[in-house]
Formats: C-alpha cells, sequence, structure tokens
C-alpha cells in the first residue's frame, strides 16, 4: 500500500541523506567550518565514478578510485584554503563565503566538462527489482540502506575506538588545549576532511545509481543534511543519522496528505520553527 | 576609481571593435538561448539546429551572395538575463531577427519585440499565452494546449476515461497541467489526481505512487527534464495504468530505453532526411533530436524569407521580415507548415513507443 | 544606446540592493543568502498593487512594499539573533528556499512558476516612465536618494553604534546600549532598500517570474558585495556594476559559447575563493 512503500522510499533516501549528515558532522563538530564545498565532493565523487566506468573500470575500482580523489580533493581544500583562511585569522563570514566559492568553482567544472545533461550509470543490475511484500525496491536502493548503516556503524567504531578517533574528539572539545598539548590540530583538520569526503563519496556514488547524475544536485540534500545534523545536535552522529532518516521519512509520507511541490517547503519551515525554540537540537552530546 | 576609469575604457574598446564588424557585408540574427543551467541540454540542441542550417546556407554561397551569421546569447531561461541580451543584439549589432525557446523568457521579450520590431521565432516553447504576446513573435509549432486537445480526444476515444496528471512545476508544465483539466473532461474523461515534480529532479517516485493511488486508467505527463529516470522508475514500481505525454516525450534515450514500452504521445509530424541527421551527428556527435529538427526548420523559414527580402531589394529590418514571413504563409522546411496565424498549423500523429523505436499508431490532423 | 541604459538601469537596480546586502552582512555580520527573496516580496507586490482590479499608481504602491519588506527583514533577521552564526546560516538558505516554493507554487498570489506578465510601467506624480533613457532617470534619482541616506546614517551616531557593534558586541552591550535594537534597524533599512529595487525592477521588466529571485540571486548578491568591498558605499556600488559587466566583458573574448556560459559561473566563484584569500576586503571596502 502507498504509505507503506512511501514508508521504505523515505527510509532509503535517509540513509543515504545520513551519511552525507554524518560526514558534514564530523567537519563542522572538529573544524567549526561550515564547509558548503562538502556538497560540490558529493557530486564529484559520483561523476568520477561514472567516468571509470563508461571507460570500462569494474564497479568496485571505481568507487574505490572516486572515495580516493575525494578524500584528496578534501585534504586539499582544507590545507589550501581553510588553513591559509585560518592562519590569516579570517573570520567565519569570509572562510563561509570562500567554501561557497569553492563550491560554484566545482559544480561549475563539473557541468563544463560533463555537459548539464542527465547522466547514468551503464550498470544492469543496479535497475533490477525486488519485492519485498506490499513494497518494491531496486537493487541499489538495497545496497544503499546496507553501505550507509554500514558506515554509520563504521564511524562510530572509528570515534570512539581508533586512536585517531579519539584524538579527533579531542581536538574537536577543546581545539586551544589541542594546541598546546601537541594535539596538532591542523594535521587532524586535514585527517577529519579526508575521511569526511571519502565518507560522502559514498551516497555521492549510490544516489545517482539510482536516479542520475546532475551537476547542481548536491546542495538540496546537503542543506537539508545540516538541517539534520543541527536538530540531531551538533557532534552527535547518531543524532546526525537519525533525524535524516526521520527527516525524509516524515517528507515522504507528507505527501499523503499535501501535494507534492510543497513538502521541500515544509521541511524547511519547520527548521526555521525549530531554530526559534529549540536551537540546541534534539540529541545534545555534550 | 582607476580602476573602474579602465573597466569602461576597456568596455568601450569593446564596443568600437563589435560596430565596426557589423558594417561588412553580412546579415546578423541573433539567438538568445539556455546555454548554461538545467534548460542547457535542450538550449544546446535549439542552438545546434540553427547554427546547421545557417552553416550550410553559407556553404552554398549565402543568401543572394550575403553571409549569414547568427550570434547567440546564453539567458541561462531567465527573464532579465534575455531582456539585456536582447537589448545587447538590437542595439549593438543590429538584428532583425531573434532565435528563442522556453516559454518565460520569450514572454518578457515580447513587449520589447513589439516595440522595437524585432522578429522573434520561437520554435520549441509551447505555453498557450506565447499564441498572442506579440504579433512580432512568430511561433513555428502549436501551442501545447493544440496537442493536449488532440490526444485527449484519442484517449478517451480508447475508453480511457480516468486519468491522474504528473506535470514539472514551470511554465511549461503548468501550461499543460492547466490544458489537461480543460480539454480532458472536454473530451469526456475525468481527472483524478494531479502531482507537481521540481524542474530537475530525478526522484519521480512518491509522485507516481500517489498517481497510482487514485487508480486512473492512465497518467497524463508534461515534464521537460528526467523523463528517462520517470520511465524507469514507473517501471520499477510495476505500475498499472497506462502513461500518455506531447512531443515532449520524443527524447531518444527514452524511446531506445524499453522502460518506456507501451507509452503513446502525440508528435508533431518533423523529420529530418537520413543524410542531413548523419551529418549533424558527425559534426556535433549528438543526434538530431526533436529541438534541433525544430530549430533547423525555423532557420529554414527564416533563410527562405531572408532570400525574398533580399531579391525584393528591401533593407532587413524585423519589419520587413516579419511582413515578408506572413505573407510567404506556407513553407516547406523539413515538414510542410502554414502561417495562419503568428502560430503555425503542423499536422501530428500519436505514436507509441514499441521494442526501441516510435511507431506511428495514428494520424490525425489539426484544424 | 537602448543596451547601455538597460546596463545601467540593471546595475542601479542591484547597487540598491548591494546596500541592503551590505548593511546586514557586511555592517551588521548576519550571514544572509536570503535578500533575493525579499527583493522578490517587494517585486510581486509592486506587481500586485499595479495590476489590481483598483491599482494604485507607483510611489504609493513602491512605498508599501518597502513597509511590508522592512517587516519582513525583522521577521527574517530575528532567528539570527536567537541563534549563533553558523545556525543562522542554514536558516538563512531555508528562508531562501522556503520563499522560492511560496513564489513557484502559490499560483494565486504569483502566478507561479508562470510568472507575472504585463506588468504596467510606472508613473512618478502623474508622469509616466515609458523609454528606457527615462527609467535611467529614476533608478538613477532612487539609487542617489539610497546613497544619501546609507551615507548619513553611516556618519550618523547610529552608524558608529553599529561598527562598534561589528568590532566588540560585547563591549557594547556592556556600555548599555541596546544591540537588538540596533541590529534590528539595520535589518528593516536593509529591507526598505531590498523592496525598492524590486519594485523598479518588477516595472522596468514588465514580466517576473521565481527564476529572478531564487538562491542563485542572492549568492550573486553575496559576491557583488564580497567583490566590491563591505561595508563601505563604493563597495555597494562598484561591486554590481563590475559583475554585470562581467558577462557583457566576456562575450568580447572568442571562446566557444557553451564553454563561455559555464565559465562566467565558474568566475564568479574564483573571484570569492581569490577574494577571500588575498584581498577580504574587497575593491573599495573594509575588512569582512
Amino acid at each position: 500500500m502507498l504509505a507503506l512503500q512511501l514508508l521504505v522510499t523515505g527510509v532509503v533516501t535517509g540513509c543515504s541523506l545520513g551519511v552525507v549528515a554524518i560526514s558534514f558532522s564530523l567537519i563542522y563538530a572538529t573544524t567549526k567550518i561550515f564547509h558548503v564545498a562538502h556538497a560540490g565532493i558529493y557530486t564529484l565523487g559520483g561523476y568520477l565514478a561514472w567516468s571509470l566506468v563508461v571507460y570500462g573500470a569494474p564497479v568496485l575500482v571505481a568507487a574505490i578510485v572516486a572515495i580516493a580523489a575525494c578524500a584528496a580533493l578534501g585534504a586539499l581544500i582544507q590545507s589550501q584554503l581553510y588553513a591559509r583562511l585560518e592562519y590569516r585569522r579570517a573570520t567565519h563570514l569570509v572562510v563561509l563565503i570562500a567554501s561557497l566559492g569553492a563550491l560554484a568553482v566545482m559544480q561549475n567544472i563539473i557541468a563544463a566538462i560533463y555537459t548539464p545533461n542527465i547522466l547514468q550509470f551503464p550498470i544492469e543490475w543496479s535497475r533490477r527489482m525486488v519485492s519485498l511484500g506490499a513494497v518494491r525496491l531496486n537493487y541499489t536502493q538495497i545496497l544503499t540502506i546496507f553501505t550507509s548503516v554500514a558506515a554509520y556503524v563504521g564511524t562510530m567504531l572509528f570515534a570512539h575506538r581508533t586512536i585517531l578517533g579519539k584524538r579527533i574528539r579531542a581536538v574537536a572539545s577543546n581545539p586551544m588545549l589541542a594546541d598546546i598539548t601537541r594535539l596538532q590540530p591542523q594535521t587532524v583538520y586535514i585527517y577529519v576532511i579526508a575521511i569526511a569526503s571519502a565518507l560522502v563519496c559514498l551516497p555521492g556514488i549510490l544516489v545517482p545509481l539510482d536516479l542520475g547524475l546532475q551537476p547542481y544536485n548536491g546542495v538540496t540534500p546537503l542543506l537539508t543534511a545540516t538541517i539534520a545534523m543541527i536538530a540531531g545536535g551538533v557532534g552527535s552522529i547518531t543524532g546526525a543519522f537519525v533525524l535524516s532518516v526521520a527527516i525524509a521519512v516524515v517528507q515522504n509520507l507528507s505527501l499523503l496528505v499535501m501535494p507534492g511541490e510543497w513538502s521541500i517547503g515544509v521541511t524547511f519551515f519547520i527548521f526555521v520553527v525549530f531554530m526559534l525554540f529549540r536551537p540546541t537540537g534534539l540529541f545534545t552530546a555534550r | 576609481m582607476r580602476r573602474i576609469r579602465i573597466g569602461s575604457a576597456a568596455l568601450a574598446a569593446g564596443l568600437i571593435v563589435i560596430c565596426a564588424q557589423a558594417s561588412a557585408e553580412t546579415i546578423r540574427f541573433g539567438g538568445i538561448l539556455p546555454l548554461t543551467g538545467p534548460g542547457a541540454l535542450i538550449g544546446t540542441a535549439e542552438m545546434r539546429g540553427v547554427q546547421f542550417a545557417v552553416d550550410q546556407a553559407n556553404a552554398k554561397g549565402g543568401i543572394g551572395g550575403n553571409k549569414v551569421e547568427v550570434q547567440f546569447e546564453d539567458n541561462q531561461a531567465k527573464p532579465d538575463q534575455s531582456i539585456l541580451s536582447f537589448n545587447k543584439l538590437t542595439d549593438l549589432q543590429h538584428v532583425s531577427v531573434i532565435f528563442t525557446g522556453y516559454s518565460g523568457p520569450t514572454l518578457a521579450m515580447a513587449p520589447l519585440a513589439t516595440r522595437k520590431k524585432v522578429l522573434l521565432v520561437n520554435a520549441g516553447a509551447q505555453a498557450d499565452a506565447l499564441e498572442k504576446a506579440s504579433p512580432y513573435l512568430i511561433n513555428t509549432l502549436p501551442t501545447i494546449g493544440g496537442e493536449i486537445e488532440v490526444l485527449s480526444k484519442y484517449l478517451t476515444g480508447e475508453g480511457k476515461k480516468k486519468a491522474g496528471v504528473l506535470f514539472e512545476n514551470g511554465a511549461a508544465g503548468m501550461a499543460g497541467r492547466d490544458d489537461y483539466l480543460k480539454y480532458f473532461p472536454e473530451a469526456g474523461g475525468t481527472i483524478l489526481a494531479q502531482e507537481a515534480s521540481q524542474f530537475g529532479q530525478t526522484d519521480f517516485r512518491p509522485a507516481l505512487l500517489k498517481i497510482a493511488d487514485a487508480k486512473p486508467d492512465v497518467m497524463l505527463v508534461v515534464i521537460t527534464a528526467g523523463l528517462l529516470q520517470m520511465a524507469q522508475e514507473y517501471r520499477q514500481l510495476d505500475l498499472k495504468f497506462g502513461v500518455a505525454g506531447t512531443t515532449f516525450f520524443a527524447d531518444p534515450s527514452v524511446i531506445a530505453d524499453p522502460s518506456a514500452a507501451g507509452f503513446v504521445h502525440t508528435q508533431l509530424q518533423i523529420d529530418a532526411p537520413p543524410d542531413l541527421a548523419a551529418q549533424f551527428k558527425e559534426k556535433y556527435g549528438a543526434d538530431m533530436e526533436f529541438f534541433a529538427k525544430q530549430y533547423y526548420n525555423a532557420a529554414q523559414i527564416v533563410l527562405t524569407t531572408l532570400d525574398k527580402v533580399v531579391a525584393d531589394k528591401k533593407p532587413v529590418t524585423g519589419e520587413a521580415m516579419h511582413d515578408t514571413l506572413l505573407q510567404i504563409r506556407k513553407f516547406q522546411g523539413l515538414i510542410p507548415l502554414e502561417f495562419k496565424t503568428n502560430t503555425a498549423s503542423v499536422p501530428m500523429d500519436i505514436n507509441v513507443m514499441k521494442d526501441g523505436k516510435d511507431v506511428l499508431l495514428k494520424e490525425m490532423k489539426l484544424q | 544606446m537602448d543596451f547601455l541604459f538597460s546596463y545601467i538601469v540593471f546595475a542601479e537596480i542591484y547597487v540598491l540592493l548591494g546596500l541592503s546586502t551590505n548593511l546586514l552582512v557586511g555592517i551588521v555580520g548576519i550571514f544572509s543568502v536570503s535578500q533575493a527573496a525579499v527583493f522578490g516580496v517587494g517585486a510581486y507586490l509592486v506587481a500586485h498593487f499595479l495590476m489590481a482590479a483598483d491599482p494604485l499608481s507607483f510611489i504609493p504602491s513602491l512605498a508599501i512594499a518597502a513597509l511590508c519588506c522592512v517587516a519582513l527583514n525583522i521577521l527574517v533577521t530575528l532567528p539570527s539573533l536567537r541563534v549563533s552564526g553558523d545556525y543562522f546560516v542554514v536558516t538563512s538558505f531555508g528562508i531562501q528556499l522556503l520563499a522560492t516554493a511560496v513564489f513557484t507554487n502559490w499560483a494565486e498570489g504569483t502566478g507561479g512558476a508562470n510568472g507575472l506578465p504585463g506588468i504596467p510601467p510606472p508613473d512618478v506624480f502623474g508622469l509616466p516612465i515609458e523609454t528606457t533613457a527615462q527609467y535611467v532617470w529614476l533608478c538613477t534619482g532612487a539609487v542617489l536618494l539610497g546613497c544619501l541616506c546609507f551615507y548619513l546614517i553611516m556618519r550618523a551616531p547610529f552608524g558608529r553604534l553599529l561598527r562598534a557593534i561589528r568590532e566588540d558586541e560585547m563591549a557594547v552591550a556592556a556600555a548599555g546600549k541596546n544591540v537588538l535594537r540596533a541590529k534590528v534597524s539595520a535589518a528593516a533599512l536593509a529591507g526598505a532598500f531590498a523592496g525598492t529595487a524590486g519594485g523598479l525592477y518588477a516595472t522596468f521588466l514588465s514580466f517576473i517570474d521565481p527564476s529572478s529571485f531564487d538562491l542563485d540571486a542572492s549568492i550573486l548578491l553575496l559576491t557583488m558585495v564580497v567583490v566590491g568591498g563591505a561595508r563601505t558605499l563604493a563597495g555597494s556600488i562598484i561591486g554590481p556594476f563590475l559583475l554585470l559587466a562581467l558577462p557583457q566583458l566576456l562575450t568580447l573574448v572568442e571562446i566557444p559559447t557553451t564553454v563561455a556560459a559555464a565559465a562566467r559561473q565558474l568566475i564568479y566563484g574564483l573571484l570569492l575563493i581569490l577574494f577571500m584569500l588575498f584581498r577580504p576586503q574587497g575593491l573599495a571596502g573594509e575588512r569582512l
């Protein structure tokens, strides 16, 4: 039935959104930079993987290369742009505008090289359907759910069990102290953005695998993901992931009662109300 | 302050260069189309169609011995960019004819075309408002209302009386939706549901599911981007109703995809002879699809008109081009068409997609 | 000549918007990507009044629209005052996207995605403004008025207060000044500028649709302020004139058309990065 199918589709969208939210949250909680260029890396990952597949590479290889490239690009932006700005003691506003500029550059390079046409991955199995009772999903959607949950679990384990993860959390909670105690925040920032960029490449490939590639399609998911991050509580990985799924499900289910064109507007309206009455989010970490 | 002076000196120098070029023996036309942004796919095809026709004419020695050149401006499908480009082309290049596409920008430029007496040629936009927008606006294809009227009669004739509408939330989509709401009931059917999608969005599943919930016989579609994704998602969800649309459906990638089997649509008759299509493909690396053909056709109409204006020894002004075009009335470009009003009457077919090809189902004539 | 005049008219309208954005972003320090939304509201309101069954004439319509935009801007910037800078970024994006959704979907009020064609030309107390040349006079007048306003305010104690707030908000509050009221007043003024620009835009184009008031437009405004220079009058004028000339200058260079079009967007992005890295005060501004 309709509601169930909408719910499940919402869960799928929410999962990919969740990974975007987690990755963005990692960056924001640690570096305090509102890295809007993240949307550009998300988009780029998909296009890189597509190029490799079209030139004959097996899917897994294409994915790995794309992920590595995204990590490298993220690290580059941090070390060449943000680090320089931090060195000059630029205000948040300046860094934000620079990030916006980086996003525009990435999106338009992609648009210039690949044209604005909607491109499709030439991968046949991605579109095969599976019926689970009253609900129909394709392979890509199922893969998205598994990959996203795995990414969430992986990130949680990384943050709480590994040394690098703990170092990152230490820097995030007190950058000044970290500087003095030789935790080297600047290096940590590079690691964080690299890891986050690698993470965001996953939905960057999976979502276009299902829906097609377009150069300018990164901004809306990023914004929805940041809403999830803030509503879930900055610094809480679980909060970001759970809220992403929640928002996607609510957006889909809202179609039962209202016309489709308003659903994104409603999401942002709810967020604005949230900001007025509960700006610290639901799952505040500390 | 110094920087401003240098900047305006550069601008002035550039303007002088352009004006100097204009005095050579070339006839200049303009084209204001979306070359970036979501409309760029169609805009680029339209530009190529015009350029292809003009290049061919120039290769044969031009029109009456004069070379023809078209200056294209990118308007990103935005009305304000279009106005700036319109003024630029008319003031600096003194063009007499401007090719346009997309309903919004065309409607914005229409009053200017009337005032400055420049012939505006549209071969792609189909909003109904374009019929009356300006006496200087020529539409070489019928508005979407014309196609929808025919489609509605056909569908109800085949027993499909209950419908849901999937439309794009833009000028073309909304015009189509309003037309469906008007003509489908007139033809004896009922509209049970309507769902909107955003221009450029490719996740149609929620909208498809909602329409499915109303249990229609057929889904009437007006979207210009993302049709292939919609077809695939429709097939994946295993939906049971038929799918129908207008000439917007004629996208080669959609026709070739098995997901679109059984899709029915009106098709404005336009075709390119195979060797022409092959030359186009060789030159641009892309198939000569609907919009490229439309604009090639429109360019041919304009060139034929230009030929007569030059032969009659009249100055090439917008007024002369406009009057002569309407005087000639009947044209044979890629297809025969006639301008009884500013908007051409073109015969159309009903096609169905089958086995990767677009196949004729029934021929319908326009009144 | 018409081409030059229409360029000047657009540039002047964007100067008004530049003043508005500069007030909010440069002087008060609120990162706003929703100025295009307020611009749009001003445009739609004026269009509505001019085309109503019982039409108002231009100046009264403009006045009402400006007042509404003042109220709107106050409402829109209130969240920023409760929420720290970064959260407000998302709120600002959200407000802009919400506004675009309303413009596109509320067909009865705004014509929806089809837009509003046929907006009548304005008249200044009975004198009709129809040719582009006359428009230049009207807009130049409006801009001069706006610049004068801006200049006087910045010289007045209120301007000094705003600058002080930017330097050290807590010190100002500790000194007993009402920071909230100052910020809200600045936002209100910014709204008035944006609303007036909207009215001029709607009547000049005689056709408006949601695509002129979307996120891209807000980003362009931000770029103008950044490049021209933050917080100064000169910056608000240089930015728009320069950035509007850019696409026209690009067409003078021999680049294939499709690449040139994407190149323009790319250049805006590069400009933002380069200016932020090497000259954050813009061409004629103070440090952001």
